[in-house]
């Protein structure tokens, strides 16, 4: 225990003299909270641009424009030509162009069927999608009302017209998210995701400085040549600061940003600290496997941005090839990310979630295997310096 | 006579620092890793990641409560899209809330005890789906098939539709997320791979005080600078042109297009990483403080999260980064196949990026 303390000491004089170790972990995900939680504030983007080519300019042209414009998504843009916007929407200035057809209220009237034309840039995805659903709801609308005027003057009843034109009703349910909330869907995975990167790079600087400056044996000397102490009170010390992070994180999401959540904030609090400490056994791995700062630092940082694509918050897991997922399952973010749908969103207890939480604690026993290279390092101090 | 002596000089030096700074870059193996795993086996570790593109048959389970012709033609017409794959049949709601809890399924309908009356009656019938939000493309899924089934039935309802549409998606027809994602990120590779690389050499300078490498004048400023800029342009025409020619990603640009904006771009990038790279002391320092700048300079570029959603704080420091207008430039001319003349906005900013950096970094270096 008072060789524990004595790390600890030794450690915070380090910390206290180096503000790196600060500023690379509190510093760090502070400026990552204040980014994607004022970057996402809005939720979900409203006013995209969508170009019109009106070849009408007629009543029920301008009509349409206008409500199209009134949605909460799109915004008008209007141009002369088709040319024009089509190079716009080339170049990712507006989402989308709708070709309004010569002749269209002339061609309704005279129940012509005129063709009502739209083209939507997905390369920008986000704003791709959100105006191609705007438009085609639009343009469905467009379409009924003109139909629901023939019906009404054939003498059909409103209620038998609504059931000949929107014969089926969607009625949607967004488990887990229930406004769609862009903000709340990215930064709840997106921020542990950080998290994740600082413990693993911070984890893998903090034990490796030792190595590079060769204080080492300094280091071993207080503990009295207890390897598993030197290392112990180091850990022991970023473990704190890390879960310190973790719960401070989860508090902003849940309980001040007050992001969807089924499940009482214990379990958030657990998977948290459960993906700080499986994180710290993977920077442990590294270090043990390549017991040389720079090479460690490089193989950490690739390893550790694989969890943006990998945990599959975006495009699913299993839309990925096989042995991709196979790498996935080795990423702690994974295994934090299933546990928070599982609780956070189904409220499954641990019935549901017991496997992510043996999944992440078998990484605590990863470093066994491997963790007497580090050990030798430490003592011989045979440090490559180039 | 005396200006070709000069110009001697100038060129020994040159060729002396130019030399000096590929073997620095060469001889360290922490930089080596970053460039050689991170520039050239990410961008096909990504495609590979990426390869299918979009999420297809999302496993839903349908309660039918209805159980009627006109419920089990919907699920039958909901089973055949490509979006959705009815994976389990359920008596009641409990059972599939528990499939969907347990992740089996990622989305619910349920058909309710009227909706056939209904539909026989020519009332609106109503039916319910629930999605798992844990990924938008379930919600995207599920959303997508119910409502073109729901479409389809409408139209046949109404023999005449009175304005038909035509729809048009030309440079990313299936929503694809490997074509949208990938054109962008490559440009953020070579950005982010550089930065960190130059930062990791400038910061071990540094601490082994062989700053004065960097001293001798413009000369030796613009000799590391050609160093950093021969690699890339050989890095960025890996990756820009040939890694997307393996796996078959659109490349809609002419070549010399292409070319000429990875050259700017590249070079932009060389000075931001020059000028940046300066502040850096320790070699760590820079995977320690900025490694998720990468998830940020995705968000900056406008390509996820549309452009006009930005607020403006944000917009303002996506200026200071190549990538808000390589990206863009990139995305229009080799995905969208727009033409070097109606990108050179974007080209304009990339030059005045460019000359800004230029001097800020030939002022630090010479400061230095």
């Amino acid at each position: 225990m008072e060789k524990l303390i004595a790390v600890i000491k030794r450690e915070l004089g380090i910390w206290s003299r180096r503000p790196i170790y600060m500023a690379g972990s509190v510093g760090v995900m502070a400026c990552c909270c204040i980014f994607y939680l004022s970057f996402l504030e809005e939720g979900v983007p409203s006013d995209l641009p969508i170009g019109i080519v009106d070849n009408d300019n007629s009543s029920m042209s301008r009509n349409f424009i206008q409500q199209l414009d009134a949605t909460q998504l799109g915004r008008v843009v209007m141009y002369n030509d088709f040319a024009e916007a089509r190079e716009d929407m080339q170049r990712g200035d507006i989402t989308s162009v709708c070709v309004i057809p010569h002749g269209m209220y002339a061609d309704v009237q005279a129940q012509r069927q005129p063709t009502f034309t739209f083209y939507v840039n997905t390369l920008y995805f986000l704003g791709g999608s959100l105006s191609y659903k705007d438009i085609l709801t639009l343009v469905n609308l467009t379409s009924g009302a003109v139909t629901r005027q023939v019906m009404r003057m054939k003498g059909m009843g409103d209620a038998e017209i609504m059931g000949k034109l929107r014969p089926v009703d969607v009625d949607v349910h967004m488990i887990g998210n229930p406004t769609m909330n862009y903000g709340a869907y990215l930064a709840n995975t997106l921020l542990p995701v950080m998290l994740e990167m600082i413990v693993i790079i911070l984890t893998i600087y903090c034990l490796g400085t030792e190595l590079k400056y060769g204080t080492s044996r300094e280091l071993l000397a207080l503990t009295g040549g207890d390897f598993h102490a030197a290392i112990g009170g180091k850990l022991l010390l970023l473990t704190g600061l890390y879960t310190l992070i973790a719960w401070t994180l989860m508090f902003l999401l849940y309980g001040i940003m007050h992001f969807p959540l089924a499940c009482s904030i214990g379990w958030m609090l657990l998977d948290s600290f459960l993906m700080v400490i499986a994180s710290e056994a993977v920077a442990l791995v590294i270090l043990s496997c390549i017991p040389v700062l720079r090479f460690a630092l490089s193989v950490g940082a690739l390893f550790s941005v694989l969890a943006l694509s990998l945990t599959g918050f975006t495009l699913p897991l299993e839309a990925m090839p096989g042995p991709i997922q196979g790498i996935a399952e080795l990423l702690p973010m994974r295994h934090y990310y299933l546990m928070a749908v599982r609780c956070g969103m189904f409220d499954g207890g641990f019935a549901l979630c017991y496997k992510e939480i043996l999944h992440m604690i078998v990484y605590l026993f990863a470093p066994l295997p491997v963790i007497w290279r580090l050990k030798d390092a430490y003592i011989k101090l045979d440090y490559i310096k180039k | 006579m005396k200006f070709i002596d000069y110009m001697k000089g100038w060129f020994r030096d040159f060729w002396k620092g130019f030399g000096g700074e590929l073997r620095t870059i060469f001889s360290d193996g922490g930089v080596m890793i970053i460039f050689t795993v991170a520039g050239l086996g990410y961008p096909i570790l990504y495609n590979y990641i990426y390869l299918n593109g979009t999420l297809d048959e999302t496993p839903i389970a349908v309660v039918d409560d209805a159980d009627c012709f006109e419920s089990r033609e919907y699920i039958r017409q909901l089973d055949a899209t490509r979006e959705v794959d009815i994976a389990f049949r359920c008596e009641n709601m409990a059972q599939a809330q528990e499939l969907m809890a347990e992740r089996k399924v990622n989305g619910i309908v349920l058909f309710p005890s009227d909706f056939g009356e209904k539909m026989l009656r020519h009332e609106t019938a109503t039916l319910s789906i629930y999605a798992d939000m844990s990924s938008f493309l379930y919600y995207k899924n599920l959303l997508m098939s119910t409502n073109m089934v729901m479409l389809d039935k409408a139209h046949s309802a109404v023999s005449v539709q009175a304005v038909p549409y035509e729809e048009n998606i030309p440079y990313n027809r299936t929503f694809a997320y490997n074509i949208f994602l990938l054109s962008a990120i490559f440009l953020l590779v070579i950005q982010q791979v550089m930065f960190y690389g130059m930062c990791m050499v400038e910061g071990t300078k540094v601490e082994e005080n062989r700053l004065h490498e960097n001293r001798g004048g413009l000369r030796i400023f613009w000799a590391r600078s050609v160093a950093y800029w021969l690699i890339f342009m050989g890095l960025g025409l890996y990756i820009a042109c040939i890694v997307p020619a393996m796996f078959g990603l659109p490349q809609r640009g002419a070549f010399g297009d292409i070319f000429s904006l990875l050259a700017l771009f590249v070079t932009d990038c060389v000075f931001f990483c020059m000028f940046w790279s300066t502040f850096f002391r320790r070699r760590e320092s820079v995977f320690v403080l900025y490694l998720f700048m990468s998830p940020v300079c995705i968000f900056l570029t406008g390509f996820s999260w549309p452009a006009s959603a930005i607020p403006g704080i944000w917009k303002v420091v996506s200026y200071f980064i190549p990538t808000t207008f390589g990206c863009r430039a990139f995305i229009n001319m080799n995905t969208a196949g727009a033409a070097l003349s109606s990108n050179v906005h974007l080209m304009w900013l990339l030059l005045l990026q460019t000359a800004v950096y230029m001097v800020a970094s030939g002022y630090r270096s010479l400061r230095r």
